[in-house]
């Protein structure tokens, strides 16, 4: 065959080996991911002196100075409160969406298109959206608001110490309550019909039938949904970035801004600290999660 | 047809017609932003700044894309330096220009790394392959930030801030995990059975990844990249750490249309409505394998 020929030059690869095949992978996720990390370990035991204009060894007083800031711990409430509502709620919201729009009447095929949109947009694009809905003058949202009597006349969203992460939050829910929705959909639509079909037959509530055999069939699915939803919110910043800039004050520092931050103003080795911080608490509970709710590749 | 099953439980059926207008209303609440923003990109100021806002009855300007894709430069030459809000030039063809060379470069080199990974540990499992495999889903945790601090010192060192090809090394990491799980995931749709017939035959290795499994993967393939190619024309962090300054992709630009002496709403509308409109065909074009992609192909539709 002249095309065995022509494939003659990666002979390398005709072994059953497999390191061959996943040895660019391997060295991709050395270099950049492995590397990156002792780097950060290496870093949050240094910090930038000005005075001396070097990277010096500090020992732990970044670890000391992340335990003692308030400004931290701020942001590690800020980042779990948010992580945790915004997925309490994409999760319950996508869950009654999905239930409504899994249907094959027609009509519910381009709503589900529709849904897709949103998923595609640029966060920051998305955050700039919102950044002109949500203007304290101009915006359209507190001006409805406004008009419904839920904030006073004076009121904003943005800088408002209570109702800026709201304002922050609110996108992250436009913007992936549809991620929610599409996959419940497709893991509803993979039900096989029986065993509703039976409890039609033995008299079954809605709710009933709901509880008993939707949930727990579709366990590996919520699974899924929530751990790739729950890091992603973990690690967001371009919202914040775009609407508040962690403000007003410190009310929406999330960890990833604060961190981000911090590298701005030239600590680098706290900036380390707090994304390191951040990073170790994710990779320990996103693998416990992996681990206890038996989600598999 | 699952809500079918519930309805009929209790015997009282939904009224169809509530469902479908039900469901056309949170359609249009998820897709109201998106309209907003295009209106604004050609509205005038003032009818941006219209409270009760101009949702439909608003003159019609495409000033703001003349402006953004430089149509305006060839037009009236003598308008150039006019003082704008938020000032500055908003001529943005060589960033759009950026965004596809970094988008379509990190989709190829994600893309020619996880086929060939993918492959491999659909068809020749290893010790240890699960532990593998989680560690390729832990590098899909990190936080973005957590990445960019070091590799802004590694990148000062080897010289490649700034560059495309540092901003298209980090985009194709970022997305290697989805790239690599959501490939295997494709692979092993595909029976094994031809790989063993053929290697029976005397094929190489090689011949049949190349001549038969990639050929018969090839919707996946072409889903999988322009999910890559998605996440990388949206991604804002590494871009904005790992660049300091002619290098700037169009989310990152869009956030410095926001200035002290005012933001050109329209002008980072238009550039915003540009942006988002190819990604809106390319996801309807893959919508088929969408869910598979989002869940790192662990949810199969």
């Amino acid at each position: 065959m002249s095309s065995q020929k022509s494939y003659s030059l990666p002979s390398f690869m005709n072994s059953d080996s497999s390191l061959p095949w996943l040895l660019p992978l391997i060295t991709m996720l050395i270099v950049f991911a492995i590397i990156p990390f002792f780097y950060n370990i290496y870093l949050s035991f240094h910090e930038f002196v000005p005075a001396k204009r070097a990277l010096l060894f500090v020992g732990w007083d970044n670890w000391i100075r992340l335990f003692t800031d308030g400004v931290f711990w701020g942001s590690l409430k800020v980042s779990l409160y948010y992580t945790f509502m915004c997925l309490l709620i994409q999760l319950v919201l996508g869950m009654g969406i999905a239930l409504l729009i899994d249907s094959d009447d027609p009509g519910f095929g381009i709503i589900r298109s529709i849904l897709t949109l949103t998923l595609v947009i640029p966060p920051a694009i998305a955050g700039m959206i919102f950044l002109i809905m949500e203007d304290a003058n101009y915006g359209l949202i507190p001006w409805l608001l406004k008009s419904i009597g839920l904030i006073g006349p004076e009121d904003t969203i943005l800088s408002d110490p209570t109702l800026a992460l709201w304002g922050v939050m609110i996108v992250d829910i436009w913007q992936w309550t549809p991620f929610m929705v599409l996959i419940l959909v497709a893991g509803l639509r993979s039900l096989p019909s029986e065993p509703f079909e039976s409890a039609v037959i033995d008299g079954a509530r809605p709710f009933q039938v709901f509880r008993r055999l939707t949930l727990p069939m579709l366990h590996k699915v919520i699974a899924v949904a929530v751990l790739i939803r729950g890091i992603d919110l973990w690690r967001m910043v371009d919202y914040v970035f775009v609407l508040t800039s962690g403000g007003p004050g410190t009310a929406t520092y999330t960890l990833s801004l604060y961190s981000w931050q911090r590298f701005t103003f030239v600590q680098w080795g706290y900036g380390a600290t707090i994304s390191l911080f951040s990073l170790i608490v994710i990779l320990i509970v996103g693998n416990a999660f992996i681990h206890f709710a038996k989600v598999k590749w | 047809m699952h809500l079918f099953i519930l309805q009929r439980l209790n015997g009282k059926e939904l009224n169809k017609v509530f469902k479908q207008v039900l469901g056309w209303i949170i359609a249009a609440i998820f897709f109201f932003p998106i309209y907003f923003w295009i209106t604004v990109s050609i509205k005038k100021d003032k009818d941006i700044f219209a409270l009760p806002p101009k949702l439909f009855d608003f003159e019609v300007s495409f000033s703001a894309y003349e402006e953004v894709f430089g149509i305006s430069r060839f037009l009236y030459v003598e308008d150039m330096g006019a003082v704008r809000p938020g000032g500055g030039d908003f001529y943005m063809m060589p960033n759009l220009v950026d965004s596809i060379i970094i988008a379509l470069g990190s989709t190829g080199l994600a893309m020619l790394i996880s086929i060939l990974a993918a492959y491999s540990l659909s068809r020749i499992p290893i010790k240890g392959q699960q532990h593998f495999m989680g560690w390729i889903l832990s590098t899909r945790m990190m936080p973005p930030v957590a990445v960019a601090i070091p590799m802004f010192f590694i990148y000062k060192n080897i010289g490649l801030m700034d560059t495309h090809l540092g901003i298209i090394i980090i985009h194709a990491l970022m997305n290697l995990p989805l790239a690599v799980l959501l490939m295997k995931s494709f692979f092993d749709d595909i029976p094994k059975d031809i790989d063993e017939a053929a290697l029976l035959d005397g094929a190489t290795r090689f011949f049949v990844f190349w001549r038969l499994i990639v050929p018969l993967a090839i919707g996946g393939i072409a889903a999988t990249a322009v999910l890559c190619f998605i996440f990388s024309w949206t991604e804002f962090i590494f871009v904005l750490m790992l660049t300091q300054t002619g290098l700037k992709t169009i989310p990152v630009v869009s956030t410095s249309f926001v200035t002290s002496t005012g933001t050109a709403w329209d002008n980072m509308a238009a550039l915003g409505t540009a942006a988002i409109i190819p990604a809106f065909i390319f996801i309807l074009l893959v919508q088929r394998h969408l869910v598979r992609g989002l869940t790192l192909g662990s949810v199969k539709q």
